[in-house]
C-alpha cells in the first residue's frame, strides 16, 4: 500500500458539503460527532477546508447552483480522496428526480471533473449514524 | 381579539372583497380582485395588528392566486387574503413589501418561479433560481414541462 492511502485510511479527516439538502442528513451527521457515536475515536475529524480533508460528505440532490461549487471543492481536495454520498438524494436524486432544480445525482456532477473518483454511498433518508460508520469502514476496507 | 370580535372586525373591509370563505371555525379566506390586495392586507395588518406568516402562488390554469396568510394569535384564527391575478400574459400584483418588510423574500421567490411581477416592491431581483437559469422561464407554470 502507498504511503498516500495507507495515511488516507489511517485517519480520515472530512469535509462536509451540503449541495441542496433538507438538512436532515446534515444533522445526522453532527450526530455522528456527538459523544453518543463520537467517531474522533476512529480518527474521523470534521474539518473545515476541503484542503485539509480526504473525504467529502456530500449531502443533497445536487442543485444547479451548487453542481459548480461541488465540482470546485472537490478539485480543491487533496487527492487521493472519497466522495461519500450521504442519504438517497446524494445517492439518486430520490424524490427530486427530474425536477427543475436538479443537476444530477453527486457521483455524476463530480465524475464530471474526475471519471476516476472514488465514490461511496449510503443511502437512506436519512441514514442512520450506524450506517454511516458503517459506509465509511466499507468503504475504507475496499480501497 | 376573540373570534367573534374578529368576524365583525372582518366585516368592516367587505366593500373590497368579492366573497369571505370559512373552511373551519378558524380559517377565513378574503377573496379579492389584484387590485384591492394593498388595501385589504394594509386592514388586516395595521388596523387588526394580525401577524404576517407567509405568502403562496398557485398556478390556477385559468388565473394566478396569490394568498396572503395572516394569523391572530390570541384567538389562533387564520385569515387569508387570495388574490386573483387574472392576466396570465403579465401577470401583476401590488406588493406589500412597502408595508410589511417580512415579505420582499417570498415575493421574489414566488416571481422568481411563478413570475408574478410584483409593483412598488423595492428590489425583486432573482432569489431561489441558479444564476443561469434563462429569463422568462417560470418552473412551477403549469405549461412548463421539466
Amino acid at each position: 500500500m502507498n504511503w498516500k492511502l495507507w495515511s488516507l485510511k489511517k485517519s480520515v479527516w472530512v469535509f462536509h458539503v451540503n449541495t441542496g439538502a433538507c438538512n436532515n442528513c446534515d444533522i445526522e451527521i453532527v450526530n455522528l460527532l456527538t459523544p453518543k457515536f463520537d467517531v474522533e475515536r476512529f480518527g474521523i475529524k470534521l474539518v473545515g477546508s476541503p484542503r485539509h480533508a480526504d473525504a467529502l460528505l456530500v449531502t443533497g440532490v445536487g442543485t444547479r447552483q451548487a453542481a459548480l461549487r461541488l465540482q470546485e471543492v472537490y478539485r480543491q481536495t487533496s487527492k487521493p480522496c472519497v466522495v461519500f454520498c450521504m442519504g438517497a438524494c446524494a445517492c439518486g436524486t430520490g424524490i427530486f428526480e427530474g425536477a427543475y432544480h436538479v443537476a444530477g445525482p453527486v457521483d455524476k456532477i463530480v465524475k464530471e471533473v474526475d471519471p476516476n473518483a472514488i465514490v461511496a454511498y449510503v443511502p437512506g433518508c436519512p441514514p442512520k449514524p450506524e450506517a454511516m460508520i458503517s459506509g465509511v469502514v466499507k468503504a475504507l476496507a475496499a480501497i | 381579539m376573540n373570534q367573534q370580535t374578529l368576524d365583525k372586525r372582518l366585516e368592516e373591509t367587505a366593500d373590497r372583497l368579492i366573497g369571505i370563505e370559512r373552511t373551519q371555525e378558524n380559517r377565513v379566506y378574503l377573496l379579492c380582485e389584484s387590485e384591492n390586495v394593498y388595501d385589504v392586507c394594509r386592514f388586516l395588518f395595521d388596523t387588526l395588528n394580525l401577524r404576517f406568516v407567509i405568502t403562496t402562488g398557485v398556478d390556477a390554469e385559468h388565473c394566478f392566486e396569490v394568498l396572503h396568510h395572516f394569523a391572530d394569535d390570541e384567538c389562533g384564527c387564520m385569515v387569508t387574503v387570495k388574490a386573483f391575478v387574472r392576466d396570465r400574459e403579465n401577470p401583476e400584483l401590488d406588493s406589500i413589501t412597502p408595508l410589511i418588510p417580512g415579505a420582499e423574500w417570498i415575493e421574489r421567490e414566488i416571481h422568481d418561479i411563478l413570475g408574478i411581477a410584483f409593483t412598488h416592491h423595492p428590489n425583486l431581483q432573482r432569489l431561489i433560481l441558479n444564476d443561469d437559469w434563462p429569463e422568462g422561464v417560470y418552473p412551477l407554470r403549469k405549461e412548463v414541462q421539466p
